[in-house]
């Protein structure tokens, strides 16, 4: 049986008399160690899949299994890094990465050289005693992949962790994320806008449809693991990325014409 | 941009900044002084070098000091009572929807009422001592504390509840260490809102009732028109709501340390 087992997944977001139906009849399920990237329109649910599997949102029809059990609220199996951040801004940049590793109830000494280390993964040891409302958008980011990657989760779900920095920066952290998922061969659902990105990291790209979201298309990604920074000049690369684009496009101008 | 708003843009020294803020102060004492001095003016408007004096000798008999005491004793009896009140059961209502519901018919009925109002009840079941003056400024303290508490922990980014419950913490934790400090600036905006009512309430209810305090002071003087003596006492409560504020605004910049950045609004 697979780790996550998602069937039929229902959400609707109801105030008063409006409702949104921002996941519809969505199934999905996902083996241990794989890591499979999200694409989709804007607005199409992805965020919201990923609060309902993180423990977060309720949902309103379906079942998602975790290991053969219900999801019933959040917990440290699964590593959430939110789209906004969510940074503490009361807390310096070294006590938010370690925050995790605070409830875990680890010591002081241990959390706070896990948060040095991961902090200089990401690059940002320098700021370590400065604030978030001091970093930019992309460091923020960076902090909060950290954040997530320091408490050592065994299913990280990650909401467009990269969309904020600059495009160096980012193929810099995708090369790294690549290197660290070869070594502990987490399990990984990474929402993202970017096609090269997806396929570069993922094993599986799974294709939202336009809101209500669910499952347009699938597409393994059979490229040779461990991928090194060239395979995306390379043609098996090209071809995979055109079938993306393909099956992404309709969905994209169906939503574009609901915004009208 | 141009040299001239770059100056302007350019923050002020910590000194030129103290200096802008004596200028109004200092020029409505000298323009008070010259007028008692040169001019006509009613003998309840005492030259403030008499006030100066008086609230010299005062000191020195220690008479002004003992009023004081005795008035701090009932403002800070009542604040902490009050405030703590109010910030453990704002905080609370805030997270838990029932007891929300639970309490606001109440604070909404009550709240618009002046409290001093009920002193003479209050005299009459805990006799004119201090524990009725303390009463009083303790119901004056907890709404503004109480009402702040609510929104702040009702403002609290839910993100910031779910990374935490992501993590493994449990509902202690995430109060202690997420709902708190979120909730803290606004927390802190109703402590200062009560240590100014503390003050007013603790001299309305001297004034009111009392053998002893500032507030006494002030009434007895007015009474026997010693108004040298009535500036004294309004001097003192001025000075020590003064400095009361002036170590809340310290405590707050010290506890927002991260959360003040970038929040000073159009000063910049
Ligand atoms: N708390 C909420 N209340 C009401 N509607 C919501 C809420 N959260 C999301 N929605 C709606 O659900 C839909 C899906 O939102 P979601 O944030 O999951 O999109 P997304 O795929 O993550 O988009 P993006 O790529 O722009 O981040 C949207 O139409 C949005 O308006
Ligand atoms: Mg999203």
């Amino acid at each position: 049986m697979a780790l996550l087992e998602v069937r039929e997944l229902d959400k609707v977001f109801r105030r008063g008399a409006r409702a949104v139906q921002a996941i519809d009849r969505f199934s999905l399920s996902v083996e241990e160690g794989e890591f499979v990237a999200i694409v989709g329109p804007s607005g199409c649910g992805k965020s919201t899949f990923l609060h309902i599997l993180g423990g977060f949102e309720p949902h309103d029809g379906g079942t998602m299994l975790l290991n053969g059990a219900p999801v019933r609220g959040p917990g440290p199996d699964r590593g959430m890094l939110f789209q906004e951040f969510a940074l503490y801004p009361w807390r310096s940049v070294i006590g938010n990465v370690a925050w995790g590793l605070e409830v875990q109830g680890k010591p002081k000494a241990e959390r706070i050289a896990a948060a040095e280390r991961y902090l200089k993964l990401v690059g940002l040891s320098a700021f370590r005693d400065a604030y978030p409302a001091e970093l930019s958008g992309g460091m923020k980011q960076r902090v909060a992949l950290a954040r997530v990657l320091a408490f050592e989760p065994r299913i990280l779900l990650m909401d467009e962790p990269f969309g904020a920095l600059d495009a160096q920066t980012r193929e810099l952290m995708q090369e790294e994320l690549n290197a660290i998922w070869q070594e502990t061969r987490n399990t990984v659902l990474f929402v993202t806008h970017d096609i090269d990105e997806a396929i570069y990291l993922a094993d599986r790209v799974v294709v939202f449809t336009a809101r209500p979201g669910r499952i347009k298309d699938e597409i393994r990604i059979g490229l040779e693991r461990p991928r090194r920074a060239d395979v995306r000049k390379s043609a098996e690369y090209m071809a995979y990325r055109n079938r993306v684009w393909d099956s992404l496009r309709a969905e994209v101008l169906k939503a574009r014409e609901e915004f009208k | 941009m141009s040299a001239a708003a770059q100056r302007r843009a350019a923050p002020l020294s910590r000194a030129r900044r103290t200096a802008l803020g004596l200028v109004l102060p200092l020029a409505a004492l000298i323009a008070w002084e010259l007028s008692a001095r040169i001019g006509e003016v009613p003998s309840y408007l005492v030259a403030p070098s008499a006030i100066f004096a008086t609230t010299w000798e005062m000191l020195a008999s220690g008479e002004l000091w003992q009023h004081t005491r005795v008035s701090l004793l009932r403002a800070l009896g009542g604040y902490a009572i009050g405030g703590a009140c109010g910030i453990a059961m704002g905080l609370l209502a805030g997270i838990a929807r029932p007891v929300e519901r639970f309490y606001d018919p109440v604070v909404s009925l009550t709240y618009p009422v002046p409290k001093i109002v009920v002193l003479p009840i209050l005299i009459a079941w805990l006799g004119a001592g201090d524990a009725s003056k303390i009463a009083v400024i303790t119901a004056a303290v907890f709404y503004p504390t109480f009402i702040n508490s609510l929104y702040g922990a009702k403002g609290v980014n839910r993100l910031y509840v779910w990374s935490a419950r992501n993590m493994g913490a449990g509902p202690l934790r995430v109060f202690a260490k997420v709902i708190l400090p979120a909730a803290l600036p606004q927390v802190l905006a109703g402590l200062r809102i009560g240590l100014a009512l503390a003050f007013i309430v603790m001299v309305a209810c001297e004034m009111q009732n009392s053998r002893s305090g500032l507030g006494h002071l002030i009434i007895t003087a007015e009474d026997s028109l010693r108004f040298d003596l009535m500036y004294a006492a309004i001097v003192a409560i001025a000075i020590i709501g003064f400095a009361g504020d002036r170590l809340l605004l310290w405590l707050r910049r010290r506890a927002l340390a991260g959360q003040a950045i970038g929040k000073e609004g159009a000063h910049g």
